[in-house]
């Protein structure tokens, strides 16, 4: 087991140092020239050049690349050109914001998608399940920047009973929350619809319903824990997408979190806070995929032997 | 399912937690407060470092300059400063400070703190977006590169004077002690912070900063130590962040909010409405907002396809879009600026003789030039207006609306955008700051964009720059835009007014041309609170 | 006998072949011209009337047709952008399925570390620097969605070329390239389509979703995102500007994923 978990961390640090080569590059190959994002509009050569000096732009790619990973190591990931404020401590103030609605929109999620999926299965191959399916294909295919506006529109415009977007207390959590469980409510639904029909195949669940036990009896009972362990897995690795911000519905509710910081970050083209947020999604979804692996193997003996043979 | 409920109150906690993480704000029964809103953080108190509106309007209620501009007007007044003598030649500038001055923390103010802001603006670590403003005093060139400890031409016979020796004459070196970088800023509080300043500053103005929680809210109060009796009238400002343009008018109509600007797809109903239109504040600001065409990059190096342009753009269609708030330019300079003419004519809209002096440039139907933009949806909406415009004329204008740093970049490459939309705000009341700045052959691959040069506009602005009798100066100034215009660089667009609306118990707000409001006249009369 | 198409999968095929009539017939079918200010009004939105059935924007042209061009851009988006993520996915996915070993390692723990990117982000960054295009929006698409096609074809592949046929092809000496070539793709195919079908439904929402965040292709080409952006000011006073082009996309992305699920569901995945 300890080899194991080894070999997993190793590969997750090698992970992380791949991600951050690559948005190194996105971020530096670039044909924009950082100091004039930092000196603005009206800033002379003279300037420009000055700030080039200051923060080492004239080094060889690779040393800036050695200087930056240096840095990260030590928990520090540059200071934004446009706000000149710690990026570390930017993404940590907007951490709390983007925290709550990723998990409202978790729970909401798997909520509608448990529902959806488990009823779809109780009526396999009937109407209900045939329209489900519909529904959640819809809910799939809506544009979730869309369904944002549509919502502020009709809550926040014609019945005004919800804010036009902000962060301010509760009430403003209910819309952005329900743009993004609708649409993976419906993919959730799907997952759980699949895995249920599958392990409801199995041989034996077949012997559990040849015993006389109602359908309905042996889904809940038997087959419901196994056929949850994709859905549980999959809304792990998204709860690390969603923490580390949702652009589009931070976007339309301007939303003070991760997602709208990237957002900003990205159209001022401010490389350390590009960087930045990018790593730190990264490193989430890294760490996620850890413990879900790492979980299996604990489940499942066959996979870390697997590994080792 | 039981998992599930436990999930939800865990979720339940976490709100509570999050939604309890804004403290309250605490202010004393009876403050009486003005409620600002913004969708976007301020980006920065540090003086040495802001250079938007946005960081502008609380710098200049946190800290004091040596002079500063009247409250709607950009004529000069004391500040920190109680009276001042210019040598002849323009090179001396001498500054008596008042006694009574004292930084928020109790500390008095003295010429020393003037030295040491501006010695920080130069100072490269400090990677000040102000430096070249204050690169023309004597010794400053050694001070940046470290060969000089302190900046020889600032002198300080005593605590209450300081006297500046520049290198070569510059009559408007007055205006660049009016910004904020060359603010008073105590130099025990800058350097103990460090970088972190901007969150923890101190300066001598009417306010003095009370909290600052990033994406909610920034807070100032009243600094009792302000040198002007009865001044700050209010007790506190609060600008609520996150707070986006549709959400600021709804707390506005909701008696939220006292200052608000007003949404484009709102204000043809305000000006509708005469209670609302008689609460709007507007004022002309000192911007010409104009599409540079570059005179190195055919067929653009022909004067006819230039001013074919300039005939073929309807900027009346501009304004339309922008619900009125503007006026047409005819010229370079825009009007509220000292030594702006009325005179200029500029180019009326004739798409017909747009034709036709394409057509006697020999540009064929179906030209496809690109213009360059910066990706933003109010400029991307006149960029369209403009290529329907040019579509008439048949030049078939392609857009590339990219990010606000590579377009500046962009621009300033030789040969590199034939076409770009851009604006230029005036730092100083004065016409060299347009002229010499945009049009003079020594800033290209600076701030002349459109490459054009001119022997006569070059040495009339020449001339002009060290003259301080304004008369004289202007007059320079004047010929050279003439040219200037004639030879049309330039497609001349618009001047921004802005707009802004207030609540009725707010009282002597008004609108500056070239800077942001200022606050410490601002006062509210008893209302129902709102916020 | 099995049927050879489901009714989602026929209703799903219907959509897309009407979202294709209308982009090639748009000149016929649009009333009026999309770039042109037609409209009465200028500078304010105009409601939904006789003569513009959804309205005219605040530039005065008709919404109705710029819907309609708008499919144009967004089919041609949709299918170009599928294209590249199909062949960067298939490529490593069948290549790392077939060869198995060293080469599956390192494909695979490289598509491991563009999964851990998130998406969205680096397409925005890219866009940004590169500037919007058509050309860059293309690469951008390929470059980010790869991943999932080559996930799932791999998986397929390594399953077949395990099957006796094709162990069979192998030691009567077939050649690498015509073992792939002639008969693991054949039989991976049909997964390949399916696979096709849900990544142009993903491509069209990136898309969409790059262009409400104003790193679309430049106007005045009408795109539906672009549209939805643009509304975004009038959408007080003028919701209708949002609400049309939003559920142009929703019908083009519906009409993808019903063929594409629609399959996956006969199959029992």
């Amino acid at each position: 087991m300890l080899h194991f978990v080894l070999r997993r961390l190793g590969f997750a640090i090698l992970v992380l140092i791949g991600t951050s080569i690559i948005t190194f590059v996105v971020a530096f190959v670039v044909p924009a020239d950082p100091a004039v994002t930092i000196a603005g509009a009206k800033a002379d050569p003279q300037t420009l050049a000055m700030i080039r000096q200051q923060l080492g732009l004239n080094q060889p790619l690779y040393m800036q690349y050695a200087h930056y990973l240096g840095r990260v190591l030590h928990g520090d990931l540059g200071r934004s050109y446009i706000m000149r404020e710690s990026v570390t401590r930017l993404i940590a103030q907007r951490f709390g914001a983007t925290a709550i609605l990723a998990i409202c929109a978790m729970v909401l999620s798997l909520i509608l998608g448990i529902a959806m999926g488990m009823i779809a299965a109780l009526y396999k191959d009937r109407a209900i399940d045939n329209g489900l399916l519909v529904v959640s294909l819809g809910l799939i295919s809506i544009p979730v920047f869309w369904l944002g506006t549509m919502l502020l529109v009709v809550g926040g415009l014609y019945l005004r009973s919800f804010p036009l977007g902000g962060f301010s207390g509760p009430r403003s959590l209910i819309l952005p929350t329900l743009t993004l469980a609708l649409g993976s409510g419906g993919y959730y639904s799907r997952i759980l619809h699949t895995s249920l029909g599958e392990v409801m195949g199995q041989d034996y669940i077949r012997t559990a319903l040849g015993k006389g036990l109602s359908r309905r009896a042996v889904m809940f009972k038997h087959a419901m824990a196994n056929a949850l362990l994709p859905l549980i897995t999959l809304a792990g690795l998204d709860l690390a997408g969603l923490l580390s911000g949702v652009v589009l519905t931070e976007t339309v509710f301007d939303w003070p979190g991760i997602g709208r910081l990237a957002f900003e970050a990205i159209f001022n083209l401010d490389i350390p806070l590009i960087m930045g947020t990018v790593l730190f999604s990264a490193f989430l979804i890294v760490i996620a995929n850890l413990v879900v692996d790492l979980l299996y193997a604990w489940l499942d003996p066959r996979i870390r032997l697997g590994e080792q043979g | 399912m039981i998992r599930i409920a436990i999930y939800f109150r865990l979720v339940l906690i976490l709100l509570l937690a999050g939604c309890s993480s804004v403290p309250p704000l605490k202010l004393p029964p009876g403050a009486r407060v003005l409620w600002l809103a913004a969708a976007d953080d301020v980006p920065t108190l540090d003086p040495a470092i802001g250079y938007d509106s946005a960081s502008w309007i609380f710098e200049q209620a946190i800290f004091d300059t040596l002079v500063r501009y009247g409250d709607a007007t950009v004529e000069l007044e004391p500040d920190l400063a109680t009276s001042w003598e210019i040598s002849k030649d323009a090179t001396t500038f001498t500054f008596h400070l008042r006694r009574d001055a004292r930084f928020s923390n109790g500390r008095a103010v003295t010429s020393a703190d003037f030295k040491y802001a501006i010695e920080r603006v130069l100072k490269p670590s400090t990677r000040s977006k102000g430096t070249e403003y204050y690169r023309g005093i004597a010794g400053a060139a050694d001070f940046i590169s470290g060969r000089a400890k302190a900046v020889s031409g600032i002198e300080l016979p005593d605590p209450y004077t300081i006297i500046f020796h520049l290198t070569g004459p510059d009559p408007i070196f007055i205006h660049k002690l009016t910004m904020p970088f060359a603010a008073a800023i105590p130099r025990e509080v800058a350097e103990k912070w460090g970088e972190d300043f901007s969150h923890h500053v101190v300066g001598s103005g009417a306010f003095k900063l009370s909290e600052w929680i990033p994406g909610q809210r920034i807070a100032l109060v009243r600094n009792p130590y302000y040198f002007a009796a009865g001044l700050p009238k209010l007790d506190a400002v609060v600008e609520m962040v996150g707070v986006n343009e549709e959400l600021e008018w709804l707390k506005y109509e909701a008696g939220e909010i006292d200052i608000s600007g007003i949404p484009a797809a709102e204000f043809p109903r305000v000006m509708r409405t005469p209670r609302l239109k008689a609460l709007t504040i507007h004022n002309v600001t000192v911007t010409t907002d104009y599409i540079g065409m570059n005179c190195q990059m055919a067929p653009f190096t022909d004067v006819r396809v230039r001013q074919a342009f300039n005939y073929a753009i309807n900027k009346q269609k501009l304004l339309d879009l922008l619900n009125g708030r503007g006026v047409v330019a005819r010229g370079v300079l825009p009007p509220g600026l000292p030594g702006y003419t009325p005179d200029v004519k500029g180019y009326p809209y004739d798409p017909n003789k747009a034709r036709r002096l394409l057509e006697d440039a020999g540009v064929r139907n179906g030209f496809a030039p690109v213009l360059w933009l910066r990706a933003d949806q109010t400029m991307i909406l006149l960029a369209q207006s403009v290529q329907q415009d040019l579509a008439l004329v048949g030049v078939k204008l392609a857009l590339k609306p990219v990010a606000w740093g590579p377009l500046l970049e962009a621009v300033r490459e030789p040969n590199n955008t034939e076409l770009f939309l851009l604006g230029w705000e005036a730092d100083f009341p004065d016409p060299e700051n347009f002229l010499e700045v945009l049009f003079s052959k020594r800033q290209w691959r600076s701030n002349n964009d459109t490459f054009y040069a001119n022997p006569e506009v070059d040495r009339l602005l020449a001339a002009a720059a060290p003259i301080s009798n304004l008369q004289l100066r202007f007059k320079l100034y004047d010929q050279a835009e003439r040219i200037i215009v004639q030879q049309a660089p330039w497609v001349f667009l618009y001047h921004p007014v802005s707009y802004v609306i207030r609540q009725p118990w707010v009282h002597d707000y008004v609108i500056n041309p070239m800077r942001p409001s200022r606050l410490e006249k601002v006062w509210v009369s008893p209302h129902k609170a709102g916020g | 006998m099995k049927r050879r198409l489901g009714a989602m999968e026929i209703v799903g095929l219907a959509m897309i072949l009407t979202l294709i009539v209308v982009a090639v017939a748009a000149p016929l079918l649009a009333p009026y011209d999309p770039t042109r200010a037609v409209a009465p009004t200028y500078g304010e939105p105009g409601p939904p009337s006789r003569a513009f059935p959804l309205g005219t924007d605040e530039l005065g042209r008709d919404v109705l047709s710029r819907i309609i061009y708008g499919a144009r851009i967004s089919l041609a988006v949709g299918v170009a952008g599928m294209l590249v993520t199909m062949t960067i996915g298939v490529a490593i996915g069948l290549l790392a399925g077939f060869f198995r070993g060293t080469v599956d390692v390192v494909l695979m723990r490289f598509t491991d570390v563009m999964l851990t990117l998130p998406g969205l982000l680096l397409a925005m960054a890219l866009v940004a620097v590169l500037s919007p295009s058509l050309i860059s929006i293309l690469i951008v698409i390929g470059l980010v969605s790869w991943t999932q096609v080559a996930r799932v074809v791999r998986a397929e592949a390594l399953s077949v070329s395990q099957r006796d046929f094709m162990v069979a092809a192998c030691s009567l000496g077939a050649s690498s390239t015509r073992l792939i070539l002639r008969h693991l793709l054949p039989n991976v195919l049909p997964l390949i389509v399916v696979m096709a079908a849900l990544s142009t439904s993903g491509t069209l929402l990136l898309d969409a979703a790059l262009s409400f965040l104003g790193l679309g292709v430049p106007p005045p080409t009408p795109s539906w995102g672009r549209m939805i952006e643009e509304a975004e000011l009038y959408f007080r006073i003028a919701p209708w500007l949002a609400a049309f082009p939003g559920l142009a996309i929703l019908y083009a992305v519906l009409g993808f994923n019903l063929f594409g699920y629609g399959y996956l569901r006969r199959q029992g995945r």
